[in-house]
């Protein structure tokens, strides 16, 4: 990538200057600049409405005197901007650290001198923007002439490539080059009077093997089943059921109702419902949570790229790793930026991540799962009298210092005497966090486990996750509905 | 945008540059946006963080004959990148397919109406030090008072310049400033040891109209007004919809609703209903762009067409031009844009917005809207949003009370609120006088005369 030739301005002559320009007046600076390039497409009724290109390069300078933080972000890679922003932010840190009451420090950490890189088998770079489109063209396609209640599609597609430079005070210099692939394909279908839409995605970190995978070539096809079938679905009575959550749902309840009050800055700011738990029990004891985005995940489920949610360092150049939450039911960790586990004096665990160069690490998740356990799918069914099988989700939103969540789920069946009946749509879940966690009756195989993925979004800031599990049941769930 | 650049000559020479390269355009646009933001952010109710950005860069989108589009942007600012993403967009374009529903970007506009109150000098040369009495301001609310636990916080203020020219003469330019408060308290009730949180913000063009202390009490009001939820049983009740309630049920879904792109896809439950009286008379909405200061005012929209004040419900009935445009989805209908064409930056192709949106205020006062209610429901926040195609609303009430003989009780949890939003227009039975403006959208406190609630409470 010729414009990557930018980044070489981070050599040692410039590093030496910052560390001159730091000395004494902060206790620790970062900076993460990256050059990127991308292609958009989104196609509506099988015309395109937008096929764009960019390249864009960015640079966010942070520096930390006793508790206060300074950023500054500039568009411009030469010496004589970076060291402008970098005089700026070491005032903007000064200033914070005059206002601010909070006193901490950032522990230092081992540098890291690496260069990561994806190696995907069919670069996205090398890929012509008509063979993009003859992409996209196909799922339109597909999902448009699926049956004549298809009304309106759409199919979006984004990739991008990137060249970062990771630096700090430690001494650390982090080179990587990286690509991302993301797919979405939508479907309306209107029959009666009634109209519906289905939704679904596929990302992973690599080339553009991943549209080629058996899970993206059936996108389409699948979001124009769903919405046909949506037609005929019932809206749901409202009232209380015990709920069978497939690894989508199970995936989202982990990370939208739990994962977030498991993030140590919310923890700290007393918004988690977590706060001052560790080493109690939080759940029934078959219960194991972890986080753990580490790179070479698709491996072991045959896809030929990179799970969505992963990443080799965090934004503050912490290795990503395996992060026991909740184990048997015990609350054991949260998740760290070099803040937190600063100030909670524990070993960072690579959770500080940030959506671009130009804004500041928060804690964040990274791959969420709940761990599987004894029960067949089918049994869990059979075993249940009056209930609901919900597949996938549209949305979901909690409460962080309640756990008031609620779910909308995309799909969802009518369980009666051990038998999956009737098909609902726009079933709304609502619970509490902590009570739920003690009310699951069964959990899943490892036949039944899965992941999905998709953006997070907090203050702001979207990164990329998945989340997953095996599906889990639940009682006296409520559930909303319209009649 | 470094101040020795010539924007003016660049735009015309990416137009030109586009036209030589080209004998297949129809026609090109170029857009030019520069904007610099100062963040200040607060946590654990201390000063946290201070931050300045800036960021430029510029796009272009060019459309040949067959109305294929083809769109390219960088944040470099030179002729050799103006030339490279020229390039680009002319491949994007030839790679695209044809949309014979495209006619014509905007043309040449004369005239532009004046709008004032726009800019902040103050804004514009924003130091740090200068703002941080506003986060003092909403850190001491916090400190004085017993249940207050913590508060996270921001003060962003921003101040951007956009430029467009297109190659049907049109050239548009304006700078704007914004700045916008926020705040979230948690509160810890002494003796149940439960925890809530409250919200609230406040947008302005100007920065000596942000009133930071005020903004941190109504976080506070609504923390405690939130503290020890109770679950309810089933009930089908009187519903009043705070102002921000007002924004996620009723503002909100039908701004969506009648974007033109919306709605020419069939995509929103007000397709088939327009020039039909679909609400009750309390029902009156406007999209008003011409007002002087506010933070959804300006004279031109993303695609430099002036802007208007346009009705969209009246009395009830859903007016026939209540639909809102850019020149794509205008030109499709075969008439002119309503000046809605929404550009958040230069990385994007414009799409519809509405700018100040307005639900006219009624004559009651919240107290009567409230005193009636023998027993229903407040509901303040929702995390959720109605379904735009069907209009269907199945939430959760996050924020929101009980009523019991006119006064405001409880707070609710597990409680959730269903109904369709064509029924719940048609069941508006009472508008307040008092409204509440919440950056662009202004809104009043509206009563429901029925609403299906689900409770978790055997």
């Amino acid at each position: 990538m010729e414009i990557a030739d930018e980044l070489t301005i981070f050599d040692e002559k410039l590093i030496t200057k910052l560390n001159q320009l730091a000395s004494n007046k902060i206790d620790y600076w970062d900076i993460k600049s990256g050059v990127g390039i991308g292609t958009n497409l989104d196609f509506t009724d099988q015309k395109s409405k937008e096929v764009s290109s960019y390249e864009i390069r960015e640079c966010g300078i942070r520096t930390f005197k006793n508790g206060g933080w300074g950023f500054t972000v500039i568009k411009d890679l030469s010496e004589n901007s970076i060291e402008k922003g970098f005089k700026n932010a070491i005032k903007l840190a000064h200033l914070t650290e005059s206002f601010g009451k909070n006193k901490f420090t950032i522990k230092e950490r081992d540098p890291l001198i690496k260069t990561f890189r994806i190696n995907s088998q069919n670069s996205i770079d090398d890929i012509s923007i008509e063979e993009k489109i003859d992409l996209v063209k196909y799922h339109e396609k597909i999902s448009s002439t699926y049956s004549s209640a298809i009304k309106n599609t759409r199919t979006f597609y984004m990739d991008g490539h990137s060249n970062n430079v990771f630096i700090n005070s430690f001494g650390s210099y982090i080179y990587q080059d990286l690509s991302v692939l993301r797919m979405f394909t939508l479907a309306y279908a209107q029959k009666d009077g009634i109209l519906q839409r289905a939704v679904n995605s596929v990302g992973g970190i690599g080339g553009f093997e991943i549209s080629k995978t058996e899970n993206a070539s059936g996108l389409s096809e699948k979001t124009a089943k769903e919405a046909i079938e949506l037609l005929d679905a019932k809206s749901p009575v409202g009232g209380k059921f015990t709920v069978i959550m497939d690894p989508k749902l199970t995936g989202t309840f982990i990370h939208e109702a739990f994962g977030h009050a498991a993030e140590a800055d919310t923890v700290l700011n007393k918004e988690s419902i977590l706060e001052g738990k560790i080493g109690e029990k939080v759940a029934i004891e078959d219960i194991t949570i972890s986080d753990d985005p580490t790179m070479g995940q698709g491996k072991t489920l045959n896809l030929p790229y990179e799970l969505f949610g992963s990443y080799f360092v965090d934004d503050e150049g912490i290795p990503s790793q395996k992060t026991v939450i909740i184990q048997d039911g015990i609350l054991k960790n949260y998740l760290h930026n070099l803040e937190t586990s600063s100030r909670m004096d524990l070993a960072p665990n690579g959770h500080g991540r940030a959506s671009s160069c130009t804004a500041r690490p928060q804690v964040r998740m990274g791959i969420t799962i709940i761990e599987p356990k004894d029960w067949d799918v089918e049994e869990m069914i059979k075993d249940t009298k009056n209930g609901i099988l919900c597949q996938d989700f549209q949305y979901g939103y909690t409460d962080p210092t309640t756990g008031n969540f609620q779910f909308k789920c995309k799909l969802s069946y009518k369980i009666e005497n051990g038998e999956k009946k009737e098909l609902m749509r726009d079933v709304a879940l609502s619970g509490m966090t902590l009570e739920v966690l003690n009310k699951i009756s069964a959990i899943g195989n490892k036949k039944s486990f899965s992941f999905s993925d998709g953006m997070c979004g907090k203050g702001g800031q979207g990164v990329r996750v998945c989340d997953g599990g095996p599906f889990i049941r639940a009682e006296d769930i409520t559930v909303g509905g319209l009649g | 945008m470094e101040d020795n650049i010539d924007i003016f000559s660049l735009g015309k020479y990416g137009l030109k540059s586009a036209q030589n390269k080209s004998s297949d355009m129809k026609c090109a646009e170029i857009f030019f946006g520069k904007n610099k933001y100062v963040n200040i952010e607060v946590e654990e109710n201390s000063v946290k963080n201070s931050e300045i950005g800036t960021d430029r860069g510029v796009s272009i989108r060019i459309i040949d004959k067959r109305g294929s589009l083809g769109f390219a942007f960088t944040n470099k600012l030179d002729k050799k990148s103006i030339d490279k993403i020229v390039n680009l967009a002319l491949k994007m374009m030839k790679a695209g397919t044809e949309d014979q529903e495209f006619k014509d970007l905007p043309i040449y506009y004369k005239k532009y109406p004046t709008v004032t109150g726009l800019f902040d000098d103050n804004l514009r040369n924003m130091e740090i030090e200068e703002s941080i009495g506003a986060i003092e301001d909403l850190i001491k609310v916090c400190n004085d008072d017993d249940l207050a636990i913590s508060q996270s916080a921001d003060f962003v203020s921003n101040y951007y310049k956009k430029y467009i020219f297109n190659s049907n003469g049109l050239e548009a330019n304006g700078k704007e400033t914004i700045c916008t408060i926020s705040s979230n308290i948690t509160v810890k009730d002494k003796i149940s040891g439960e925890t809530s949180f409250g919200h609230d913000w406040q947008a302005e063009r100007q920065f000596l109209k942000l009133n930071a202390t005020k903004i941190a009490q109504n976080a506070l009001e609504d923390a405690k007004r939130n503290l020890n939820g109770i679950k309810i049983k089933n009930m089908k009740v009187p519903l009043i919809l705070t102002p921000y309630g007002v924004i996620s049920l009723i503002l909100y879904p039908i701004s969506s609703a009648i974007n033109g792109e919306t709605f020419q896809y069939r995509r929103s439950f007000l397709v088939d209903k327009r020039d039909e009286i679909i609400g009750s008379k309390f029902l009156n909405i406007e999209d008003k762009a011409l007002i002087n200061g506010l933070a959804g005012s300006s004279s031109f929209d993303g695609e430099g067409v002036p802007r208007k004040n346009k009705k969209i419900f009246e009395n009830g009935k859903f007016l026939n031009d209540g639909l809102l445009h850019n020149s794509y989805t205008a030109g499709k209908e075969g008439i002119e844009s309503t000046g809605n064409a929404s550009r958040g930056s230069y990385s994007a192709i414009p799409s519809i917005g509405t700018t100040n949106f307005i639900m006219n205020p009624g004559n009651f006062s919240k107290k009567e809207i409230i005193k009636d209610v023998k027993k229903g429901i407040i509901l303040d926040y929702t995390g959720d949003s109605p379904n735009i195609a069907t209009g269907d609303f199945s939430g959760l009430i996050l924020h929101g009370n009980l009523i019991v003989n006119g006064e405001i009780k409880d707070p609710l949890n597990e409680t959730m609120v269903g109904i369709n939003l064509l029924d719940l227009f048609s069941k508006i039975d009472a508008v307040s006088k008092e409204f509440k403006i919440f950056g662009a959208y202004h809104a009043p406190y509206v009563r429901i005369e029925k609403a299906q609630i689900i409770g978790a409470a055997h």
